[in-house]
């Protein structure tokens, strides 16, 4: 795990610093709110619909247990004891004071936490693949370049002020759990044939009011050159993305204006303007961020575990678990444990501070103090031995954290919706529930399997209801809490965008219409095809049948 | 009928105008039936970036079970979240809290929509 | 006269504008220092420049300062304007001015120029500033010198935090 150094921890005092110059010229009337308002987004201070919203970034998703129990302690100080896991590896605490800000951020800044752009337009918490160092999947440690990505972006004089936000995504391996395609940039590492390692560079997509999957602008860019490449796509982008309209202004509204071709063609031609020496990050910076993350202290086991098999035949719910959320580790006798924050009537994301400080113990005991956050708003021990999941699944079990539905129906996003946010139209969360509801039995749960259902409260797509199995958009009718519900989109590595079903619903009928869905679903579904491979097969017209021939 | 909004700048907490002051029970906000003091009011807040940000006018109407926001956006500001019901002013219970929730639920009701509608 | 704060050998002054911002519907002042709009300068750069005067050139934010290439060499000053805090094309037009075009007069931003951003102009080449917010030489020095350290190469000269750890 990369540590901060002396250096990096003097950059985080001097921010904090600053924003506490900031509060103290607003609260004294020095600054106008207009003004302010820019300057505190950009440390992620939002003002939503009951108090100030403070987002912190967990730059790539990766937490130690110190960092943990920190955001428990702010949590349980400053909001109400709890905090909300967004799709971008943030975390959002609800009830926070503006006068109590700067004392926060002193605070994160002790552990190497911070709120640096996790507003604002300019280049976003950089997200990476959470299984990242365990997965054997991967080709890289994209650890490694969300950090060279970190520091590149952080402050960067020439953009910072881009016409709007600007998300990036990394992963390096095949099966893509950061919806590299709908980001801004989506970085996928590849070898070559060679062994040289290389990215995918997908640019403009996007969700929102105008969903893209982005397309590949470059197939296979030598990973030395990384900075030097991204120098030049926000270079194009700044000087040409639109700022007329706040609508049209992200990177997607100019990439699918000018043709990705056409775009590409824009950014070889100021990369190759661009000095690589100098833009690029020196081998032996580079050597030395590797080198923090290569020293994760694996043992050599034996590849199956007799405790692991025994608990598995003698306990059904720690087998049900074993199952859905223990995934398989690149070393042998090590697995990677999801945690889900998404127990049938709980508000999906949100952790108690309690929760996080049970979540901290484990990673510190058996998880190589090492605890990630995944886009879909759960966590992840990703190194736990075969040998301990018992020991871990019962302090799961215990702290209300041990539910067994990673990817199942009731795993599901969504945004804070009207229920916090200045933004939103509708609430999501209470929809969540209710459908999550329909899924309580664990057994009807698996026996339906993936179904990714995400839902937003509003058009911005917090929720990522685009590239949801099935999407829940929440509209505002006449001053009325109404639902459109979408079916299709994926945002792995078969992104796809989602399409409309039909009429919007009202609330309480949201929860019925996806169960009559999955109905539908497991009616005519093949073998074990995913909902999603049921659909692309059978296409809209029985699930839009089924939804409002029952309405009506 | 409309009633003047804002949140407090210290802390965000969600305020009503209420002759003169800022209070935070939607409960106490004073009414206003007339366009022109309610302006008034808010160009007062305006005056005022110390101590609210962004004040404005919101529709209240007779519900049934007392005055309530017509936007359901205005009444889970009045009252708090409603996946956390112990958070925010419903927390204080009584009511005057348990008429706003109440009417928030007929609002939603399916078959009654037209009851609240918003301007 | 605006107030001008002009960055001379990493310190931040108060100084007298000479220049005088020329707008394109009003006559020409008899004055030694214009800035004039690229179309303006197009047209009437020649003569001034000739007849001796300094000149400077106000681009706005979607204008390309590549346009200005061929004459740079004999331009006092290069005016980038921000119609508002939050259009950055201005960043990028300073860096190119000074990393690309090589361009050694005063960089001037100019328009919704707000103190938060000192450190980010400064880093991009600017080196001369008309506050839209009543800020002061001392005041910019202060914002422009808030981080000890910086993570990327720019226009200035400050060692990235590569460069400090190696």
């Amino acid at each position: 795990m990369y540590l901060y150094d002396a250096l990096d921890k003097e950059f985080l005092a001097d921010r904090s610093a600053e924003f506490r110059g900031q509060v103290a010229r607003r609260l004294a009337g020095e600054l106008s709110e207009d003004q302010f308002k820019p300057l505190r987004l950009m440390n992620g201070l939002y003002l939503q619909l009951h108090a100030y919203m403070l987002r912190v970034a967990i730059p790539y998703g990766s937490l130690n247990a110190v960092q943990a129990r920190r955001l428990a302690e702010i949590a349980r100080r400053y909001d109400k004891g709890y905090g909300h896991f967004t799709t971008r590896q943030n975390i959002q605490f609800n009830w926070i004071k503006l006068a109590d800000a700067p004392d926060i951020l002193d605070q994160l800044a002790e552990v190497d936490l911070h709120a640096i752009q996790t507003s604002g337009n300019c280049i976003r918490n950089v997200t990476a693949d959470p299984y990242a160092g365990a997965t054997a999947e991967e080709v890289d440690d994209p650890r490694v370049w969300s950090e060279v990505i970190r520091q590149w972006s952080t402050l960067h004089p020439e953009f910072s002020f881009l016409p709007r936000k600007f998300k990036i995504a990394i992963t390096a391996a095949p099966k893509d759990r950061t919806a590299a395609r709908v980001h801004d940039i989506g970085l996928v590492a590849r070898r070559d044939r060679d062994g040289t390692l290389g990215f995918e560079v997908i640019v403009g997509g996007g969700q929102g009011r105008t969903p893209y999957v982005g397309p590949t602008i470059k197939e296979h860019l030598p990973a030395g050159r990384l900075l030097s490449y991204l120098e030049a796509v926000l270079r194009v982008y700044n000087r040409h993305g639109r700022r007329d309209n706040i609508y049209k202004a992200r990177i997607k509204i100019l990439v699918a204006a000018l043709g990705a071709e056409e775009f590409g063609r824009q950014v070889e031609e100021e990369w190759a303007k661009i000095d690589g020496a100098r833009a690029d990050l020196p081998d032996t910076e580079l050597a030395r961020i590797r080198g923090a993350f290569a020293t994760t202290p694996f043992e050599t086991l034996p590849a199956t575990s007799a405790i692991f098999e025994a608990n598995k035949a003698a306990d059904p719910a720690f087998a049900r678990f074993a199952r859905n959320n223990v995934k398989p580790h690149k070393k042998s006798g090590y697995a990677v444990v999801v945690v889900s924050l998404k127990a049938v009537g709980q508000t999906p994301g949100d952790a108690t501070a309690d929760q996080l400080e049970v979540v901290a113990d484990l990673a510190e005991r058996y998880s190589l103090n090492d605890l990630r956050v995944t886009h879909a708003q759960n966590l992840v021990l990703p190194h736990v031995k075969l040998d301990d999941l018992p020991v871990v699944h019962a302090a799961l079990q215990k702290a209300g954290l041990a539910t067994a539905n990673i990817d199942l129906a009731s795993d599901i996003i969504a945004c804070p919706g009207l229920d916090y946010c200045a933004l939103a139209n509708a609430r999501a969360i209470p929809v969540a529930q209710h459908i999550a509801a329909k899924f309580a039995d664990a057994d009807y749960a698996e026996k339906v399997g993936e179904l990714k259902i995400k839902i937003s409260g509003c058009i911005n797509a917090c929720g990522h209801h685009h590239v949801a199995h099935i999407g829940v958009l929440g509209v505002d009718k006449k001053g009325e809490e109404f639902y459109q519900l979408s079916l299709g989109g994926s945002g792995a590595e078969d992104a796809s965008i989602a399409q409309i079903l039909g009429p919007a619903l009202p609330a309480d009928k949201v929860a019925e219409a996806v169960d009559t869905l999955v109905d539908k679903y497991l009616s005519v579904r093949e073998g074990e095809e995913r909902f999603l491979d049921t659909f692309r097969r059978v296409g809209m017209a029985p699930f839009k049948e089924a939804v409002y021939a029952d309405a009506h | 009928m409309k009633v003047v909004t804002a949140n407090r700048l210290i802390d965000g907490e969600v305020v009503f105008w209420k002759a003169g002051q800022w209070v935070e029970r939607f409960a106490d906000a004073e009414l206003f039936t007339e366009a022109e003091p309610g302006e008034a009011a808010v160009a007062v807040g305006k005056g005022q970036p110390k101590v609210i940000v962004e004040p404005y006018l919101i529709d209240v109407v007779e519900s049934g079970s007392g005055l309530a926001p017509v936007s359901y956006r205005e009444r889970i500001r009045a009252l708090g979240p409603t996946n956390e019901p112990t958070h925010g002013k419903q927390a204080e219970g009584g009511a005057a809290i348990e008429a706003l929730q109440h009417a928030s639920g007929a609002a939603r009701s399916s078959g009654r929509l037209d009851l609240i509608r918003r301007k | 006269m605006p107030t001008l704060i002009k960055l001379t050998g990493g310190a931040f002054a108060d100084l007298d504008n000479e220049f005088v911002h020329v707008a394109d519907e009003d006559d020409a002042p008899n004055v030694d220092a214009v800035i004039l709009s690229f179309t303006r300068f197009q047209a009437e750069g020649e003569a001034l420049l000739a007849a001796g005067r300094k000149v400077g050139v106000r681009l706005e934010s979607d204008q390309a300062v590549e346009d200005l290439a061929y004459d740079l060499p004999r331009l006092s000053v290069v005016a980038l304007a921000f119609p508002k805090f939050r259009d950055g094309r201005a960043f990028t037009s300073a860096r190119l001015l000074r990393e690309r075009l090589g361009f050694t007069g005063e960089v001037r931003a100019v328009g919704d120029v707000f103190r938060e951003q000192a450190g980010f102009m400064v880093r991009c080449g600017f080196d001369a500033f008309e506050p839209s917010d009543g800020s002061t030489a001392q005041e910019w020095g202060t914002a422009a010198g808030r981080f000890r350290h910086v993570y990327q190469r720019a226009a200035d000269d400050r060692a990235p935090a590569f460069e400090e750890r190696a």
